[in-house]
């Protein structure tokens, strides 16, 4: 009789996936280092330099706050990010709809919508923005449109997730009563996801204040102009004291946000 | 009234008084009606601009550049492999940070401590850090880098975080009673819960980041956002167009590849393996 | 009204749920299809209100042809046809009202629907139902917060509110107990006698179907073997439609004292 030990069914080799995984992390974190000149020592180096980014990080100037450009601007931002989000909201609800299998009149319909919404959500803010300020020249109405088409992609999207994953039946009790496709999406669609809805378009004006801080950048109206501004003129204590300011304010909103957001799901 | 139905005897209960209703619908229009008298937007552009999106459009899409699909290809290539040394570089710094903040792992006051650290790091987008890394490492992409990386260890560490404190007890509880240490703790008890979802995330964040680098260029910190910008600039449209399409493509090819690999990952092997 | 010619539905990779069916059924009748699981049951009463199409064969209800309708022909069918699921099939976070109120779709137009402004005579068509069923009360509950029984009733009155000539029901009392199974048959048969509509429901269990159908239909295998009232069911009759004796499983108040 042999021992236990020699009879023991052979070890486990990790998987094929795993191997592979492993392979595919080193190759590329390589290849990606070598397209971007990456030199750690050098790195190390140019961060721990003394500089007035870090110097005017370190004591930024609060006083941006009373500067009337300057708040005017912060006051524009915000007010993109709440028409950008309203407006992005009415439509991201029913093109979600209209794009489930469920929904949808039929095929072509929804594939051309499934297609439309990937597409939309594939460019980033700033590109947007570049796009509206090429078309229609510099300004808020710029940012508007680029936060109204990047909004529908973000609350799309999520919204999207959540109608694949609705309770069925009510639906098959629509078509049984004789319903319309609104109708039945109206009525035993819309109540299974409107809190869920809701708090995604929360999560969507968090998403936009942030993209309408920067939007301004490339021209498309906020206090991205300001940003680059003092940039332009290496006030970095000016600049981070906007920043740091503002982004305070995102922060607040965001708490108040997730609070609701809470409540609602 | 039909033969099927009589008016009801009974009187129908009314309908529950909820404040917060109107309260939210007042809010809300409020901000809005204060947002559009706000505004100072040209709105009569408002109605040319159909007319001059699709003037944009076909100037873009019209007769694209396809002898510079290379160097556009090469660009996006530089702008998704920013991406993902960024996303590496931040998953190396929030792995450990994210079990400091951890509330089964470390102290209350030492998770309080890191999240909030977290949380202000995730607030400042990825575009403003890269304005700040380009006076300290010159327009070179590795600006770019930092911004990501920087930009992404708030979001990463938070998360990594919550899948810590969700996991089971009892794996954990497991290795106290055989004695084990608090690395072989670490190692058995909480890792193979943990590593899972942990991959998944990144690669999630790098799906997110290969849309931040593609526009970080705008600003100068390499890849493909420079050149759509330039391009735009001097209305070089038929480069402008075509890198467009590419980013659009790139960031859907790079959707579907992540998307499945983290499917694959959190749904595990098919085959069931003996484990050693 | 309803007249099944011949009618096979057979689904995709060749499972033949109903072959060859001849059915006639009278205005104002109740009847009650019998049959094990997989024996067409389920088919044959979706395939009257078009939720399953036909393979082969012709069945009319009023005279219309089902299969020659289009969607807006099929809407209109519909509507005039009252259908209660086993799983009850209501939207949970609505209430119930809003729930029986789905009733009236067909005849509100679609903008009130939307908005959710119901005229009030509508909103009166849905009270009146609800109070048949004994739940006025319960008209602004959520619908999750209500027992399998009154969700039942729920969906009784959903279909009550459409003023429908028909009512079919598949398999509505399979979720619940005995005693709710019993009200929810009664209120069904009730309803069917005094208001004069056509009810076909699919039943499992086959003391409950003699102890309310005027007419029993019995199905094997998609083919009809049984037709008749209940009092010809012996158990020569039930070996015909289940292939087998009967057992405690095939009769409610049994298989409840198991």
């Amino acid at each position: 009789m042999t021992a236990p030990v020699d009879r023991l069914p052979p070890r486990s080799r990790p998987s094929r996936f795993a191997i592979g995984s492993v392979i595919g992390i080193v190759v590329l974190t390589y290849l990606a280092g070598r397209a971007v000149d990456f030199d750690l020592s050098g790195l190390v180096t140019d961060l721990t330099r003394p500089n007035s980014v870090i110097d005017g990080l370190l004591d930024p100037d609060w006083t941006q706050i009373w500067s009337r450009r300057s708040r005017s601007a912060f006051i524009e931002t915000l007010q993109l990010a709440v028409l950008g989000t309203t407006f992005g909201a009415i439509i991201a609800l029913p093109l979600a709809l209209y794009a489930t299998d469920y929904g949808a009149p039929n095929r072509i319909v929804r594939s051309g919508l499934r297609l439309l919404n990937s597409v939309i959500r594939s460019l980033p803010d700033l590109l947007w923005a570049l796009l509206f300020v090429s078309a229609v020249g510099i300004g808020a109405l710029s940012g508007l449109l680029a936060l109204f088409f990047f909004s529908i992609a973000v609350i799309s999207k999520l919204t999207t997730d959540t109608l694949d994953a609705i309770d069925r039946d009510p639906i098959e009790a629509g078509v049984a009563v004789g319903a319309t496709n609104t109708e039945m999406l109206r009525t035993a669609v819309l109540p299974q996801i409107l809190p869920s809805y809701v708090s995604f378009v929360l999560y969507g004006f968090e998403i936009n204040l942030r993209a309408s801080a920067v939007i301004g950048l490339v021209g498309a109206g906020g206090i991205g102009e300001r940003i680059q501004f003092f940039q332009g003129r290496g006030e970095w204590e000016k600049l981070w004291g906007l920043v740091i300011l503002f982004f305070l304010v995102v922060l607040v909103v965001e708490q108040i946000s997730a609070f609701f957001r809470r409540r609602l799901v | 009234m039909t033969a099927t139905t009589r008016p009801p005897h009974q009187r129908m209960p009314e309908p529950p008084r909820e404040l917060w209703r109107p309260i939210s619908w007042a809010v809300l229009l409020v901000l809005v009606a204060w947002s559009l008298w706000g505004l100072d937007a040209r709105w009569e552009r408002l109605l040319d601009a159909p007319a001059d999106l699709w003037n944009l459009g076909e100037l873009l899409f019209g007769d694209m550049a396809f002898d510079r699909t290379g160097d556009l290809l090469g660009d996006m290539w530089e702008s998704i492999a920013i991406a993902w040394l960024g996303t590496i570089m931040a998953a190396v710094v929030a792995v450990p940070l994210s079990f400091l903040a951890a509330e089964n792992l470390a102290s209350r006051a030492t998770t309080l401590f890191v999240r909030q650290i977290l949380n202000i790091l995730r607030a400042v987008p990825e575009v403003i850090l890269a304005i700040a890394f380009i006076p300290l490492l010159g327009l070179t992409p590795m600006a770019g880098v930092m911004a990501i990386t920087i930009g992404s260890i708030g979001t990463l560490g938070k998360l990594f975080a919550e899948v810590t404190e969700s996991i089971s007890a009892n794996p954990i509880e497991a290795v106290d009673a055989v004695g084990g240490s608090r690395i072989q703790r670490f190692r058995w008890g909480v890792l193979p819960q943990v590593l899972p979802e942990i991959a998944s995330f990144i690669l999630y964040r790098f799906e997110i980041n290969v849309r931040a680098s593609a526009v970080l260029g705008v600003i100068g910190a390499g890849g493909i956002g420079g050149t759509i910008a330039q391009t735009l600039q001097f209305k070089q449209f038929e480069v402008a167009g075509l890198g467009l399409i590419i980013v659009v493509v790139a960031t859907i090819i790079v959707d579907i590849v992540s998307g499945a690999i983290r499917r694959r990952i959190l749904r595990g092997p098919n085959r069931a393996q003996v484990t050693d | 009204m309803i007249r099944f010619s011949d009618v096979s539905v057979v689904y995709d990779g060749g499972v033949r749920a109903l072959s060859n069916l001849d059915l006639e059924i009278e205005d104002g009748e109740f009847v009650v299809v019998v049959g094990l699981s997989g024996a067409g049951k389920s088919t044959l009463i979706r395939a009257i209100n078009g939720l399953v199409p036909l393979t082969s064969g012709s069945l009319q209800i009023d005279g219309r042809e089902v299969t020659d309708l289009d969607r807006t022909g099929l809407r209109e069918l519909r509507s005039e046809i009252g259908m209660v699921f086993q799983g009850f099939n209501l939207v949970d976070r609505t209430s119930v009202l809003n729930n029986v109120l789905m009733g009236r779709l067909h005849s509100v137009p679609t903008w009130r629907t939307v908005l959710g402004r119901y005229p009030a005579d509508d909103v009166a068509v849905a009270a009146a139902a609800l109070e048949r069923v004994g739940i006025l009360d319960k008209a602004r509950v959520r619908a999750s917060h209500l027992s399998g029984g009154q969700r039942q009733r729920v969906g009784i009155a959903r279909a009550l509110a459409q003023e429908p000539k028909l009512i079919l029901a598949d398999e509505p009392v399979a979720s619940l107990d005995p005693p709710t199974s019993h009200v929810v048959m009664r209120y069904l048969k009730t309803i069917s006698a005094e208001l004069g509509i056509t009810t076909v429901v699919n039943l499992h269990f086959l003391d409950l179907a003699t102890a309310y159908a005027d007419r029993i239909v019995g199905l094997r295998a998609g083919e009809l073997v049984f037709d008749g009232p209940g009092s010809e069911c012996d158990a020569g009759v039930f070996e015909s439609i289940y292939g087998r004796s009967l057992t405690a499983d095939d009769t409610m108040d049994n298989q409840a004292a198991l």
